[in-house]
């Protein structure tokens, strides 16, 4: 009889295990199994370095969304964002690339504007500023001088 | 009375004027974005270069050309309203009328005085760097163009102009230079202030700002 009691607590305990790292794996790999809320919008970059699927989108901060996609469109990075069906963007919203500390991952932040306007689902936020490339900056001040 | 040849003359004199008039506003604001840009950067260079504007008594006057020229392709009020965000909704049309011409004066003075404080055989070197159009975009009312200025040391600089159009005219709302927007700068700076202190504080600054720099 014990030895039934003993299986079923390991058959319990492993099941659970199995459970919990199904939890984390889709937590983790950012999978949506339910479809995920939120709404498309895009934006144009000149230089999205550092930007891939599942980047985050902030205000101030806060996430409000996912970076979806990123494909090349006419030799400039197209970026697809999922925004939180909640937060509404201004037409004069500036979409930029930041990077989090001074070498950490890459991140879209959105700077809210002034407009009345809201940019409808599918829309596309007009002003970028893409990713600063630090080297090529340097390179060009620091050894610029010839 | 006039004669029958007097009228005629009357006649074709209005009517060539007639004919004439939609084609010189026309070409004041000849079309594309590009163009439009092309010409407000043409005539600061021209500024630049005029012999009898360097001399140092002349440099008010240059001044005030270069404020004229530039001051024509901005929109200074999208500038601030775009640079306020969030908070130019709450202020009252008064205030925005104070705050956009604060603000054009500190645009103003920042970069006259960037100017002033250059050695003009420096400026003279920069007479032979080079811009490099790059193509438009439109969409809507809005544009933008892409310009590269070579440096006569041979450094490029990418400048981007957003515009947006204004009764036939292109205006810049936004300079993008290396990457870096000029409305998201300060944006960012007049959102940390207003919130860590207030609008007031704000202006407060800005008008220090600009008397100080004078």
């Amino acid at each position: 009889m014990k030895k039934v009691d003993l299986e079923l607590a390991v058959g319990f305990f492993l099941l659970l295990g199995i459970l919990s790292l199904a939890y984390i794996s889709i937590k983790l790999g950012r999978l949506e199994l339910i479809g995920g809320g939120g709404y498309p919008l895009y934006a144009e970059f000149t230089q999205a370095g550092g930007i891939k699927e599942g980047s985050v989108v902030e205000i101030a901060g806060v996430q409000i969304g996912r970076v979806k996609s990123v494909r090349l469109s006419d030799y400039e990075a197209l970026v697809e964002f999922t925004i939180n069906e909640n937060v509404k963007i201004q037409e004069d919203a500036i979409a930029s690339i930041k990077t989090k500390g001074l070498i950490g991952e890459k991140f879209v932040q959105i700077s809210p504007g002034a407009s009345e306007e809201m940019i409808p689902p599918g829309g596309k936020i007009r002003d970028t500023e893409s990713a600063i490339d630090i080297e090529e900056l340097l390179s060009k001040y620091a050894f610029g001088e010839v | 009375m006039r004669t029958l040849g007097e009228r005629k003359l009357l006649f074709f004199f209005t009517l060539i004027c007639l004919l004439l008039l939609p084609v010189i506003p026309g070409q004041a604001n000849a079309g594309d974005p590009t163009e439009q840009v092309k010409q407000t950067i043409e005539k600061v260079r021209e500024i630049f270069k005029d012999k009898n504007l360097k001399k140092p008594e002349n440099r008010e006057k240059r001044d005030e050309l270069l404020r004229e020229v530039v001051g024509k392709r901005l929109d200074f009020e999208e500038i601030s309203k775009r640079s306020l965000a969030r908070h130019w909704r709450k202020l009252t049309a008064e205030q925005r009328k104070e705050f956009v011409s604060l603000f054009s004066d500190l645009l103003e003075t920042t970069y006259l005085n960037k100017i002033e404080r250059s050695q003009e055989e420096d400026i003279e070197k920069h007479e032979e760097d080079k811009v490099l159009y790059q193509g438009e975009r439109i969409e809507g009312r809005y544009a933008s163009v892409k310009t590269t200025i070579v440096t006569y040391k041979g450094t490029e600089i990418p400048v981007e102009y957003r515009l947006i159009k204004e009764d036939g005219e292109w205006k810049a709302y936004d300079i993008v230079i290396e990457g870096v927007s000029l409305v998201s700068n300060y944006r960012s700076q007049f959102n940390r202030i207003i919130h860590s202190e207030s609008y007031d504080e704000l202006v407060k600054k800005l008008r220090e700002k600009t008397i100080k720099e004078e």
